[in-house]
This record gives structure tokens, sequence and C-alpha cells, in this order.
């Protein structure tokens, strides 16, 4: 967990007006507690992305809403797709072994 | 490390402006957190940042280009190795993004409640947990709290913190978790506590133990002295003689048990003051010249 002022501090070249604009946008989700904020480990790694977006590949604000609602519908499938995955692993091998045929027949395209 | 200027596909004669360029181009075609998948991208977006690092940097650049830095960089500072949002995304915390864009708390219309709600005949499954992690003072650790959190998600969540909770320790609010499909019960809130260190105070069980420095004629003579515990203020009688080491029992100001409220040990420490004084040196040597004593007695032989 940190503040905003060790976030701004971790970083470095972030700074606390863009930050709050980004929170104010959405773009960072932080837990507020009381009148505080706390960044987790997540928030943390998705504000240095925002900032390696912005500064460093030049997303603009407009663009990167785009970018973000993109990449989080990416995770957000991939999620579900492991959801997915392990309740397909905890079949029996026979429906297993159905799912993989019907995976392949669709990847081998229409018959 | 492969040579920058190869790692970035330019020449030695590009200009700033090109470096700039083809690392924009690289960076953003390599970004693990665009990539999640790809396994190889992290190592290779590590190395063109590191790439640029050097050669994006002019005084940089200029030693490299003399000799005088090697393409690791010689003097650079070794990076603490970084924590990209892909390692978080798909964890419990990175829930709340997912939920952010479509801009309700509806569940119901994801891929599961179309496989198990109205197509799957009567399946059911309960909703899965989440997971958050909640700092708390010390002293609201100690006495309980009620306390309300705006989650990032705009969700409000009351939480009590019952009295005597210990540093990761674990609440589980049941039925506030992620819905469950076909008229399940929801999952259910875990909230993982961290109790934040308190600058004096430390616990050690169900007591608290505290350092408290006193002067030098303050612990001659004793005092009495106003102590905030964590359950409010008490008289505090420090004795006559009392030394460094000495430990004042507070008995029920420690944290509450069912077996019966812990204490607080205060230590005391005695303090001479900051700067040497002639005066108080000049006063304790003669009162030692006829009052001798040893404090190394039980230590035996040191001299």
């Amino acid at each position: 967990m940190m503040t905003e002022r060790e976030l701004c501090q971790t970083i470095g070249y972030l700074e606390a007006d863009a930050l709050q604009r980004w929170i104010d946008l959405g773009w960072v989700l932080p837990q507020q507690n009381d009148d505080r904020l706390d960044f987790d480990a997540a928030d943390v790694a998705r504000v240095r992305l925002i900032c390696e977006l912005h500064y460093e590949l030049r997303i603009e604000e407009d663009s990167m809403t785009v970018v973000l609602s993109l990449m989080d519908q990416l995770y957000a499938a991939r999620r579900k797709l492991g959801t997915l995955l392990s309740a397909v692993e905890a079949q029996p091998d026979e429906v297993r072994a159905r799912i993989a045929k019907y995976v392949k027949g669709e990847q081998a395209g229409p018959q | 490390m492969a040579d920058p200027y190869q790692l970035l596909g330019i020449t030695r004669s590009s200009s700033p402006d090109e470096i700039r360029k083809a690392y924009r181009r690289l960076a953003k075609k390599h970004h693990p957190d665009l990539h999640p998948d790809d396994k190889a991208a992290e190592a290779r977006f590590k190395e063109i940042a590191s790439a640029y690092d050097i050669i994006g940097n002019e005084k940089k650049r200029a030693r490299f280009d003399a000799g005088e830095i090697d393409a690791t960089g010689t003097e650079r500072q070794q990076q603490p190795e970084r924590e990209f949002y892909r390692q978080h995304a798909e964890a419990p915390q990175g829930f709340k993004y997912e939920r952010r864009w479509n801009g309700t708390d509806q569940n119901e219309a994801d891929i599961f409640a179309e496989l198990f709600g109205a197509r799957g005949a009567g399946a059911r499954a309960r909703g899965s947990d989440a997971s958050y992690t909640f700092p708390v003072e010390f002293a609201e650790a100690i006495n309980g709290a009620k306390k309300r959190v705006v989650m990032a998600d705009g969700k409000q969540l009351d939480v009590t913190i019952p009295a005597g909770m210990k540093d990761g320790q674990t609440l589980r609010l049941r039925g506030q978790g992620h819905p469950g499909f076909g008229g399940a019960e929801p999952g259910d809130i875990l909230v993982e506590v961290h109790v934040k260190p308190h600058p004096v105070f430390r616990r050690e069980d169900n007591d608290i133990r505290s350092t408290l420095p006193i002067t030098l004629g303050e612990a001659l003579a004793g005092t009495k002295l106003t102590f905030e515990t964590v359950s409010g203020t008490v008289q505090l009688s420090v004795p006559r003689n009392a030394n460094t080491g000495t430990i004042l029992r507070l008995r029920g100001k420690g944290v509450p048990a069912a077996s019966g409220r812990g204490d607080h040990l205060v230590e005391l420490k005695v303090v001479l003051p900051d700067h040497p004084d002639d005066e108080l040196v000049a006063c304790i040597t003669a009162w030692e010249l006829k009052h001798p004593y040893d404090p190394r007695k039980a230590q035996g032989a040191v001299s």
C-alpha cells in the first residue's frame, strides 16, 4: 500500500496534478480510506504503465481512454478464459477429450 | 548485452529525434502490458528500455560512443526489479478495472451468465470471493473500530474491526462478493487487515510495549507524568532512582482479550542533556568521589 505522495516519489517524474487527473478520469482506482488514498501493488503497476504510455509513447488523453478500455477488456477476457480453463481441467478425461476435439475442429475452419 | 544502436535499429549517425522515434515505435510494439500472452515481451522491452536509457540521453550517448561506458552503462544504478501491470491485471485486485468500462455492476451480462444462466438449464454456481487489503491505525486495531470504506468502484463497505485485531488477519464479509449464477448465493469479501506500525508503541501478544525517555533529574528524584495509552490518559509515577531499563506496568492498558485486557509496559530510558555541560560534570564527579559505586561489579573482571 502506498499513499499519493509515496507513489509520486517512487515513480519520480510523476506529478501529483497528473495523478489526480487520472484518478478523476477513472484510469486509476485507489482505495479511499477516510480522507486518504491507498494504492495497492496493482494500482502502482498501472500508474507506471500509464506514465510510460503517456510520457514516453505520447498517448494523449482521448486515445488513452480507448487504450485502457481495450486493455482492461482484454484482461477481463483473459481472466474469464482462465476460469474456463480451470473448469475444463477439472473435468474427466472423456469430457476434456471431447472439448479438445471440438476446439481442434474450430481451429481447422469450416468443414 | 547487444549494441544499443542495433537494438533500436538505428545507426551511430542517427539524430536524437530519430532515436526517440525508433524507441517509441519499438516500445509500443513490445510493451509487455499490451501483450499479456507473449512471455518474451518483457525481456525485449527491458532491452529496448535500457538501450534507450543510454543512447536516448545525449551525455550518456557521448560517453558510450567514446567507449567510456558499456552497453549496460557501467555506473548505471541497478534498477529495482519492476513489476508490470500484467502481473496484477488478472489477479483479484485487477477485478475493479474490469468493471470500470461497462458502467454497471451487471456481472450477469457476461459469458458465464450466458453459459449457466439462460441456456444452462438450472446450473447454479456460488459467486467468487473478492479480496481487499485494508490499512488500519495501530490504536484502531487494538480498540476496534467501525470504518466506512469507499471501494475503488464506488461500492461502500462498512467494516467492523474487532478489538485486538492482529496484522495480517482476515475478515470475511458474507455475501458481499461477486454475484452467483442461476440464483446461487454471492461470494464473500475477504478483507486482509494491515495494521500500521505505531511510531512508539509495539505490540507483544496482548501487551503493548514502549520506551519512555526521562531526564537525569527525573530519574534521580522521580516524577509524575501524564501518559497517553491506547485506552486513554493515565498518571504515570516514575519512582525515585529509576534506571534505564526499569519497566513500569500499566495494568489493563494493553490489548483487549477474552482472558482480560493485557498491560502496557513502559521501559524507562535515562537521557543525558544534548550537549556536555561542565557544571554537571563537576557536580557529578565530585559526588562520585565521595560516593563511589561500581555498576560493573556483577560482570566480574572488567577494568
